[in-house]
């Protein structure tokens, strides 16, 4: 097998290429490989980050992912023949996001803001720089990441602070409904403005 | 392991592909549309995607190098609820696809559909260390019904700008 090359062909204004992109939506896909600590290390970070949620409240705070995971690959299901098995030296780290914004930006984020948990996730793999300064970062995602072949998303022109703005807004609307169904024109114009104020960074 | 997030689930499977598909099979995943998707056909899905591992990406630093024996299919899907009746949906829907798609994978059985096809997957299933969800509660419905209100009430505010009290209650109430 050859080395894989970094994303090629054109980039879009997203700073990725047209095969990751659904509308706002855009997919990373990147590999690395761990070290031998890393064998230990990421279960024990996985298990923190899962089991006390707020350790990882930051990257709930970033308001452009929709949905992140890592995986470590420590061997390959085998399927019997032609496949060969396969002998891994060092498991493998998988990352993917589901976001929107651009690529750039997205790293930008995450290295600026996730600089800890970052070196948590990333620290025990082979060629990870620090995640500041950002330049040598983005150079090595852009080396470990592949570009997906067919990617999609439901909701695919919605980013991701327009989905939580809607599913805040959602029952405030109906319970607005509610409460108006019987008002006078001119209680209800008055409740209505009162109800535009208080969903205002809904819309 | 943390393949869930509320009610959200990561799934993922790798599997070999046969060798000399590999060409064909990118062409035909490249090749599928964005809008009109298959994956469109689950309803659950939120992001799912298929990715081609042709090998690992090994650095200098490294004692050893890291090679794969084949290329790779990846296909990762976030979606709704538990993960059986979703790759019972899924190897039912997708079942023409999969043909397209599994069916030039190694193992994968020649129908490639229904329980065969589903007892594949979780075989190649690789387990998620980590899953993180912006919205970890809301189903792929409730999330397109919120942003169609949304859109809609955006929409009634503007055009609803300056009227009277007597027209913007006849006109919430015909419209909500």
């Amino acid at each position: 097998m050859s080395e894989p090359a970094a994303p090629s062909g054109p980039i879009t204004a997203t700073g990725t290429a047209p095969a990751n992109v659904d509308g706002q939506a855009i997919a990373i896909t990147v590999f690395s490989t761990v070290k031998p600590l890393g064998r230990l290390w990421l279960p024990l970070v996985f298990w923190f980050a899962t089991t006390f949620p707020k350790s990882s409240g930051t990257l709930a705070r970033l308001s452009f992912i929709h949905f992140a995971r890592w995986s470590l690959v420590r061997k390959i299901p085998f399927n019997g023949p032609p496949q060969r098995q396969e002998k891994l030296n060092y498991p493998h780290l998988f990352f993917e996001s589901n976001f929107n914004g651009g690529w750039e930006e997205y790293i930008d984020a995450f290295s600026h803001i996730l600089t800890r948990g970052m070196k948590f996730f990333w620290g025990t793999s082979y060629g990870f720089p620090q995640p500041l300064p950002t330049g040598p970062f983005k150079a090595y995602i852009k080396r470990n990441e592949i570009v997906a072949s067919h990617f999609y998303g439901a909701y695919p022109e919605a980013t991701t602070t327009m989905v939580l703005s809607a599913l805040e807004l959602a029952p405030k609307l109906d319970a607005f409904k509610a409460r108006t169904r019987n008002l006078s024109p001119d209680a209800f114009a008055e409740q209505w403005r009162a109800f535009l104020a208080d969903v205002e960074d809904c819309l | 392991m943390s393949n869930s997030s509320g009610q959200a689930t990561a799934f993922m499977a790798l599997t070999p592909i046969r060798p000399g598909e590999e060409k064909s099979l990118r062409a035909f995943l490249e090749g599928l549309p964005q809008a009109g998707s298959p994956l469109a056909r689950l309803a659950g899905t939120h992001f799912a995607r298929w990715v081609i591992l042709e090998d690992w990406v090994n650095d200098p630093s490294q004692g050893r190098q890291d090679r794969l024996e084949t290329d790779y299919l990846i296909f990762t899907s976030n979606f709704d609820g538990p993960l059986d009746p979703y790759l019972d949906e899924l190897c039912v829907k997708l079942a023409a696809e999969a043909r397209e798609i599994w069916g030039r994978c190694i193992g994968c059985p020649p129908e490639a559909t229904g329980p065969q096809l589903k007892a594949y997957l979780l075989h190649n299933k690789i387990d998620t260390g980590f899953f993180v969800a912006a919205y970890p509660h809301a189903t792929v419905p409730q999330v397109k019904a919120a942003l169609a209100a949304r859109e809609q009430l955006i929409a009634f505010a503007v055009r609803t700008q300056g009227m009277g009290p007597d027209d913007l209650s006849q006109a919430f109430r015909n419209e909500f």
